[in-house]
């Protein structure tokens, strides 16, 4: 056994130096392979200059989205109605397209010529790395009247001041509310500031015998369907970035009154409870949806559950009304979140010309915006559109436009490390609605400080 | 290690074919033959209950796949129809076969030889390119997504199965690596016999080691056919932007709406992906187990 | 290299080889002819004629060995060279620029992803999270192949239709077989949860819960366990009875036998199923993905998900899933081929370990 020992020593010695020889022989061939791989990167490509006005585009473009079944009906109805108006056009259209689709695309040197991407998670590193072409030169050229478009959502298709996206429609969130539990606890009208949503919320929720929540008034809690970090900060109006792009949330005192507002609200219920609870809800975008099926009062939500109420043919008796606010901040009652859809022109299309003509029909043409509007059921980016008597909007729809239209209507900001901010954040805010957090200044500054590190490794 | 001498004769059947005990030897009573039946049958419950699950709920409406209540109200046949109707399962059925059967045939040109190489030929650095090998089964996908993909984007195969087929061709690390452990269990007697009378190396290979190492060849086959029919990751990341290249199982996860899931629809889709491995696996096993038990992972 | 290796290493003794042998060919256990001269030659040095041709040049000949070696291995050299040197390096490079996957390769940075993986808390969270499922989900895996192994070789009636319902959870699809756990253990309504309400007990959260989501997928890697199963099986059923029954005469009971026959017998293979699951828990990745998206009740299932990964609380981050959600909704992807290559490392240090003690993994080729 020893002769073994001794054995194995020498041979690890052995192996020891057969290691180095290996290393470096391994470093070697790795230095010459790194050589050939940068070789085999494709290169940005420099960009051309746009072709002079009055010039008639024509050709095969390719068009890429995320929409499928039924909204993707609708995108073809208008595609072919630009096709019709356009007959020297002819665009091939792709659904089911996500953003990492499109970005690994790209990134390979393909893509389509015009993408549209869900939300704007992506506007910082398109526009950044030239992914998406700088269309200023297009809309400059064709005297493209961008005051047609309210306000924030110009502000969300730029960064900085490279605007390589036109915004396409975008989704406004609000807070639906069960009509029938209002009347039944007596409350009259849906809450407009936090301190009313939280008596609201006492108010409508009902526990089980053996103490468990059988309805919540309104469920606080992050993480769970559209309840989010980014969602909940236009109730106290709650900054994320600076204006020179670094992180806000340690020295914006408003996420601090959102986040104690929640924790009250969380503890009232019971944080555990309130995760057994979530546990029993159906899949968001199912019938069985929570607030379809009875079990909140108060829910906030994007406008599209006006048309799934609609096709799932749910009972429930529901009214909408925008984000509650802060007291402090009762004059902006009325705004709220939005999501906006972009698009924009990728870097190695090989019709750019065309792919402007496109992306002008889709997002300045008030008729096709309507159109676009009333079959995918999302709310359109143009003053004129959201006024358009063509628009099919009942009541409830029209909240949402209001809520889109509204100046002090927010998003979150595009930054050129993607998710990054929202991701860490959204770690944080799981701890301490868990409680796991003991001090809420000091935590919210350790988050700056990791968001900003992160930023400062970014591209 | 204890040495196992392996007896000459490499092609017995292996004994699992019928039923015997084996194991520890001891003196057994009902009380321990009921409990072992006990047991295997909690096992079968346990192994089956999700099966049983994805099967029943492929067949219910969409409403009861989010219920409670697990066992169909009403019986929706149509919903395999509606599978085939909805997804082009066809084609991805067809992809699939043709992104498996390919690889595995490509593997085999590759990793046979090379496996012969590693186990029955001596030449320098052997051991380290062996080692290289195993490294290769180390790789984490995530270091090798990006470089490979911009790679195979200059040839203008993105987009289609392409990127992971090819490769195959220039060997699977897994598959030599078993290929390898199963040949260095063949004695050399057979090899110096063919050298002896002349043979060069590749008809030693494709005369006497090849037939010899059919089992082992069997069960490397079947793990590859497995992954790439289960596989994921890779039609993900190469076909999810053509429609017309997805495989069975990318297409499963990917039966989504934006703002609608049919789980009744996505079960059904999960049996659909099964059942030819089922069926394949029915009459393939013999080999495979036979293969399992006389590759050379013993050392 | 290798010659010196099979001459030091005592070991157990081989089949000898018989006169046959023709003359030509070195024993094999390290002979003067140091070059490891070649098997590949085929017949000695004898002309057809029956002279002796020593003057054949013997750099012609070694030039005809490597060629023939080349022709088996080259196209797998080929494949390393591609497939694992050319992706690690620029791996390596690449985890010395800051950029996103669209401006590649963006500006260098030297060492900083490194210096800020240092120090990143998800970082932490991550690689412990992984960490844990090696130390925990790698033996339950052994175990319960092993146990059902076990079971199988006692079964005397039916053992063949055990073995295939055994077996079958493994061949169902990855996705199928999370989404069918995360709904089976839905807590309070799942079939598991009510069966345990029934009898008293209150089900924990599973998915849904920090503490129980990894041991969550725990199970479900070991309900899918056939594979590991199948080769423990065969491992089990090649130990000579003729071993166990000296045992058993020795007065060893079914334990003992087991401790000092089976595990012994079977260490090879115990190695073999050791290494590769723990080589698969470190790449760990969809199983994590898909339960933290179904569990979390978003709907975007398997791709795209990347904002639940780890629900809930991080607690099924593991460190791929970590790598791709940097380098790619997060666009650090300098710093994700940081991440990536600190994991291969890792893993290697690992194997080396694991095989430094049980060298016998490279032995036994002629």
């Amino acid at each position: 056994m020893k002769g073994h020992l001794r054995q194995s020593h020498r041979d690890g010695a052995k192996v020891a130096r057969r290691h180095r020889t290996r290393l470096v022989g391994m470093v070697a061939i790795g230095a010459a392979i790194i050589t050939a791989a940068a070789a085999c990167t494709p290169s940005t490509h420099a960009s051309k200059p746009i072709a002079s006005p009055g010039v008639t585009a024509s050709g095969t473009i390719t068009f890429w989205h995320f929409f499928t079944d039924r909204e993707s009906a609708a995108i073809k109805g208008v595609v072919g109605d630009f096709e019709a108006s356009h007959p020297n056009i002819k665009v091939i259209v792709k659904d089911g397209q996500d953003d990492d689709k499109m970005t690994q695309a790209i990134a390979a040197g393909g893509g389509p010529d015009v993408g549209l991407s869900y939300s704007t998670d992506i506007v910082g590193k398109f526009c950044q790395s030239g992914a998406w072409q700088d269309l200023t030169p297009y809309i400059k050229r064709d005297k493209v009247d961008l005051s047609q478009i309210p306000g924030p959502v110009l502000n969300y298709t730029q960064y900085n001041n490279k605007r390589c996206t036109m915004p396409f429609l975008n989704d406004a969130y609000g807070i639906y509310y069960n009509k029938t539990m209002f009347a039944a606890a007596g409350i009259t009208e849906p809450p407009k500031t936090l301190d009313e949503l939280t008596a609201d919320a006492k108010k409508l929720t009902k526990f089980n015998p053996d103490g468990s929540i059988k309805v919540a008034g309104f469920d606080p809690s992050f993480g769970v369907y559209e309840n989010s970090a980014a969602h909940f900060a236009p109730m106290t109006g709650a900054k994320w970035l600076t204006d020179d792009g670094k992180s806000a949330i340690g020295t914006d005192p408003a996420w601090q009154d959102l986040l104690n507002w929640q924790k009250s609200l969380v503890d009232w219920y019971g944080y555990n409870k309130l995760t057994k609870f979530n546990a029993t809800f159906g899949d968001e975008f199912s019938a069985q949806n929570a607030f379809e099926a009875g079990k909140l009062a108060i829910n906030m939500d994007g406008e599209w559950r006006i048309a799934s109420i609609a096709a799932d043919k749910s009972k429930v008796d529901y009214g909408v009304a925008p984000i509650p606010v802060s007291a402090a901040r009762a004059s902006t009652y009325g705004s709220g979140y939005i999501t906006g859809n972009v698009i924009g022109i990728s870097r190695g299309s090989k019709n750019p010309e065309a792919a402007w003509t496109f992306i002008k029909y889709l997002t300045t043409n008030t008729d096709a915006m309507v159109k676009l509007a009333n079959g995918i059921k999302n709310v359109p980016t143009l003053t004129s559109a959201l006024n358009s008597p063509n628009l099919s909007a009942d009541a409830n729809f029209k909240l949402f436009l209001q809520i889109s239209a509204n100046p002090a209507t927010s998003t979150t900001p595009p930054s050129g490390a993607g998710t990054t901010y929202q991701d860490d954040m959204q770690a944080f805010v799981d701890k301490w609605q868990a409680g796991k957090v003991s001090n809420l200044g000091t935590g919210l500054t350790q988050v700056d400080s990791q968001i900003n590190q992160a930023l400062s490794i970014a591209g | 290690m204890t040495a196992v001498i392996v007896p000459a004769d490499t092609t017995r059947e292996p004994a699992p074919a019928k039923p015997r005990p084996s194991g520890p030897v001891g003196r057994e009573g009902l009380l321990v033959f009921v409990a072992r039946h006990a047991i295997a049958i909690a096992i079968i419950v346990c192994a089956l209950a999700p099966v049983l699950f994805i099967v029943l709920t492929s067949f219910m409406s969409p409403q009861q796949s989010l219920s409670n209540h697990y066992w169909p109200t009403t019986w929706h046949f149509g919903n395999y129809v509606d599978v085939f109707r909805k997804l082009d399962m066809g084609r991805y059925l067809l992809n699939t076969l043709l992104y498996a059967i390919l690889a595995t045939g490509f593997m085999l040109i590759s990793s046979v030889p090379a496996a012969y190489a590693l186990s029955k030929l001596k030449w320098r650095g052997r051991n380290f390119v062996f080692l290289v090998v195993i490294c290769m089964m180390l790789l984490p996908p995530q270091i090798t997504t990006v470089p490979l993909y911009l790679w195979w984007a200059n040839f203008h195969l993105t987009g289609t199965l392409w990127p992971l087929i090819l490769p195959n061709l220039l060997g699977d690390a897994f598959s030599i690596f078993l290929l390898r452990q199963f040949m260095v269990t063949i004695p050399d007697e057979y090899l110096d016999a063919a050298r002896v009378d002349g043979a060069g190396e590749w008809r030693t290979l494709l005369r006497v080691i090849i037939p010899m190492a059919r089992p082992g060849i069997a069960a490397t086959s079947m793990f590859m056919f497995f992954y790439c029919w289960n596989d994921y990751y890779g039609p993900y990341l190469y076909t999810s932007e053509n429609r017309s290249n997805w495989t069975l199982s990318f297409a499963l996860a990917s039966f989504h709406g934006l703002h609608n899931v049919e789980w009744n629809l996505v079960m059904a889709a999960a049996v659909i992906t099964v059942v030819p491995i089922l069926v394949l696996f029915f009459f393939a096993q013999k080999a495979f187990v036979q293969g399992i038990t006389l590759t050379g992972v013993k050392g | 290299m290798s010659a010196t290796d099979a001459s030091a290493r005592p070991g157990p003794p081989r089949p000898r080889r018989r006169a046959s042998q023709s003359p030509g060919q070195p024993q094999g256990q390290g002979s003067p002819r140091s070059q490891g001269s070649p098997s590949a030659d085929g017949a000695g040095p004898v002309s057809p004629t029956g002279r002796a041709v020593r003057r054949r040049p013997s750099w012609r000949r070694t030039l005809r060995r490597y060629l023939t070696v080349g022709s088996f291995i080259g196209p797998a050299l080929l494949g390393i060279a591609i497939f694992l040197i050319f992706p690690l390096g620029t791996a390596l490079e690449s985890s010395m620029h800051k950029f996103g996957i669209l401006d590649a390769p963006g500006t260098w940075y030297g060492l900083g992803n490194y210096r800020y993986l240092l120090h990143d808390p998800f970082v932490h969270t991550a690689a412990w999270n992984t960490l844990w499922f090696c130390l925990i989900m790698v033996p339950a895996q052994l175990v319960t192949g092993l146990g059902s192994a076990l079971l199988l070789t006692k079964m005397r009636s039916a053992s063949s239709l055990y073995r295939t319902i055994f077996f079958l959870p493994a061949l169902v699809p990855t996705v199928a077989g999370v989404l069918a756990f995360v709904y089976l253990l839905k807590p309070g309504v799942g079939p598991v949860d009510t069966l345990l309400g029934k009898v008293g007990i209150e089900g924990p959260l599973w998915f849904n819960s920090p503490s129980w989501s990894k041991p969550s997928l725990v199970l479900l890697a070991m309900w899918s366990i056939g594979n590991t199963m199948v080769i423990f099986l065969a491992a089990l059923l090649d130990v000579p009875s003729s071993l166990y029954e000296a045992a058993s005469i020795d007065g060893a009971s079914a334990v003992r036998q087991f401790r000092h026959v089976t595990l012994p017998t079977i260490s090879p293979v115990l190695l073999f199923t050791t290494v590769i699951n723990i080589i698969a828990t470190l790449c760990l990745f969809t199983e994590a993905a898909v339960a933290a998206a179904a569990a979390s009740g978003a709907a975007t299932v398997g791709g795209g998900a990347a904002s639940n990964f780890g629900y809930p609380q991080e607690s099924t981050l593991t460190y791929p899933l970590y790598i791709y959600q940097t380098g790619f909704p997060q666009n650090l992807l300098g710093y994700a081929n940081a991440l990536a290559i600190v994991l291969f490392v890792v893993t290697c240090a690992v194997l080396a370990v694991l095989l430094r003690r049980f060298r016998s993994f490279t032995e036994g080729a002629s």
